[in-house]
């Protein structure tokens, strides 16, 4: 039960696990962006959810076809980054002036709202700043510096003039014959089945 | 003038300086209501106004005081919605273009401001201490030697003739962004965006300088004695607000009451809108907060009496109701995507904000006559048959013209506009 909500968690970042055969999945290189767009939009319809669509650049629509949606998890940490950090400010303002090192200054009080708000906007500005860069690794599941994928030769264009669609072997769906079939259909140049043991010295 | 678009007689030269170019706007963007629309705010406005003077005959003061903060109210939206307009031309901003003639109804509101603004003169010993003879001569006992050495700025002739340089480069300004756009409807001439560009160039620091000279001579001489250099900006950061807000608004009423502009103005147009709804409730919270702590600070008797007085005999509920509604609330309603989407949550947003607006004026302006805090039945007469008369003269100026710039070369990108 945890080990499959673990799991989910992981693949809603991106980061699937291989089955028992040791497959880690299809990677399916497609002729051109669109190819590859209404491939994905035509992978999410068929019911395939554990699935990533890799591109040079970023294809407008992608989201859309891929089913991702509207990404709240940011939102939500920048918003309590801010909250975190406001606290924090004011914390910060009354522990400093008026607990642990009261300065009589011009007879204003020791804590007052008014000079400690450009501190606590600027405090909730700079942790809802970290909550944003923090939520969005978070839920891209980042740093990631190994990926199966990295073993397929034809990979390495991905960052140059190739498009590539990768079907997980861990969706519920997933049969290598099935799912290569299928993306032939879609309009696939060339199917690779990718292997992962796990290891990184393989 | 183009032989294409005509002007009007003098008279209703004020409410709209065209033609009407119905006939030539496309199906789709033509106003279908009739002349209800324009004639029942006008007729409510009016007849509150009536009732207002009725209250006036007793209670001139507190009549002129309301009158007052209500025309303020209206000139600081008309002259925020100048801005916004100002600066969308200038950045050649597409994604506006659906809500632009709402914008362009709003601006052309100086001439009948003007005109509204008449019977404050009929109220100037009232509203403004400083043209009382008596300050300036050294044999009374009511010599003021603060006021005396700012009588060579603040005198009658001088503040009038201001005021009036300032209505006649608002006029310019909007008459200029206005009439060239309504022209472009009858007259595809590829020129005429880089007119509206040009026209905002020297607009912006036109109407920037003057606005910030208005908000002086109109608002902060009410307490003659009492300044602050960033009341300029004060007054320009509720307006713009006020003015987003009724953009918003008024699309969503066209939309949803008129059944007009379908597929026109999207969500993502209303998205946008709420964001500068958002944006500029920040940047208002900034400036009046800026303001405020300066003075803290300094703690200079003369600067920290105005705010005093706001934190006392009652109308220290009226600040506190002004940081809560006039910041938090808005600024958590509308940080969340989907409240700036949906139209009923961004509909009440906008009138929240609008009556904000009002409320941040009352506040600046109404301590200088009563001592104590709240309200008296003629602040909300004199504003609301006041906004009535403003909201007839925009639904007729609407219902005149296309809803839309049609020709304008960024519709398409506009009509298609989609936020990342």
């Amino acid at each position: 039960m945890l080990r499959t909500l673990i799991q989910e968690v992981k693949a809603s970042m991106g980061i699937y696990e291989s089955d028992a055969d040791q497959v880690y999945g299809l990677l399916a290189e497609f002729p051109n962006p669109g190819v590859l767009l209404d491939a994905a939009e035509a992978t999410r319809k068929e019911g395939y959810r554990h699935f990533d669509a890799h591109s040079p650049f970023p294809i407008h629509g992608m989201d859309d076809a891929m089913g991702l949606g509207n990404a709240v998890g940011v939102g939500v940490s920048t918003f309590f980054g801010g909250l975190t950090g406001f606290a924090t400010a004011c914390l910060l303002q009354w522990w400093t002036g008026a607990v642990d090192y009261p300065l009589n200054i011009s007879g204003k009080p020791f804590f007052a709202v008014e000079p400690s708000v450009p501190i606590m906007f600027e405090l909730t500005v700079l942790f809802a700043g970290f909550g944003a860069v923090a939520g969005m690794l978070a839920l891209n599941g980042l740093p990631r510096p190994y990926n199966p994928l990295f073993y397929s030769d034809r990979f390495e264009g991905v960052t140059d003039d190739r498009f590539f669609l990768h079907v997980a072997a861990s969706d519920e769906q997933f049969d290598a014959e099935e799912t290569a079939k299928m993306l032939r259909n879609l309009g696939a140049v060339h199917i690779e089945l990718v292997q992962d043991d796990g290891l990184a010295d393989s | 003038m183009a032989d294409s678009v005509k002007q009007n007689t003098l008279l209703s030269w004020l409410v709209d300086p065209l033609q009407s170019t119905r006939e030539t706007a496309e199906r789709a963007y033509r106003f279908t209501g009739d002349r209800r629309s324009w004639l029942v705010p006008f007729l409510l406005g009016a007849a509150l106004l009536v009732i207002s003077a009725l209250g006036g005959w007793q209670r001139p003061d507190d009549f002129f005081f309301a009158y007052l903060v209500g025309w303020t109210f209206l000139l600081t939206t008309a002259l925020g919605g100048l801005l916004f307009l100002i600066f969308h031309h200038l950045t050649r901003a597409s994604w506006s273009i659906v809500v632009h003639r709402i914008n362009e109804g709003l601006i052309w509101a100086f001439p009948l401001l003007l005109l509204l603004g008449v019977p404050l003169l009929f109220g100037m010993h009232d509203l403004y201490h400083w043209t009382h003879a008596d300050l300036y001569d050294p044999s009374s006992s009511h010599y003021d030697e603060i006021l005396a050495g700012k009588r060579a700025y603040l005198n009658i002739p001088f503040w009038g003739a201001r005021l009036v340089l300032y209505f006649a480069a608002w006029t310019i300004v909007s008459y200029r962004l206005y009439t060239l756009s309504v022209r472009q409807d009858v007259d595809p001439d590829p020129d005429i965006p880089a007119k509206l560009r040009s026209t905002s160039a020297w607009g912006l620091p036109l109407t920037g300088v003057t606005l910030a000279f208005a908000s002086y001579d109109i608002l902060m001489s009410t307490d003659p004695h009492w300044f602050s250099t960033i009341f300029g900006v004060y007054f320009f950061s509720g307006g713009i607000l006020s003015a987003v807000s009724v953009i918003a608004l008024v699309a969503l009423l066209l939309q949803k009451t008129g059944g007009l502009l379908r597929g026109v103005i999207t969500k993502e147009h209303y998205q946008d809108l709420g964001k500068y709804m958002f944006g500029f409730t920040v940047f208002w919270a900034y400036i009046a907060f800026s303001q405020y702590m300066l003075y803290w600070y300094g703690g200079i008797p003369e600067e920290t009496v105005w705010f005093q007085h706001r934190l006392q005999n009652g109308w220290q509920w009226h600040s506190a109701a002004l940081v809560l509604f006039h910041f938090v609330v808005p600024f958590l309603v509308l940080l969340p995507r989907a409240p700036k989407r949906t139209s009923v949550v961004l509909s009440v947003m906008a009138v929240w904000l609008i009556g904000m607006h009002w409320f941040d004026l009352h506040w600046v302006t109404i301590p200088v006559l009563r001592e104590s805090g709240g309200f008296h039945w003629l602040d909300f007469t004199c504003w609301l048959g006041l906004t009535g008369i403003f909201a007839g003269a925009l639904m007729y100026r609407l219902r005149r013209h296309s809803l839309i710039p049609q020709n304008h070369p960024y519709l398409g990108e506009s009509l298609h506009f989609e936020n990342t």
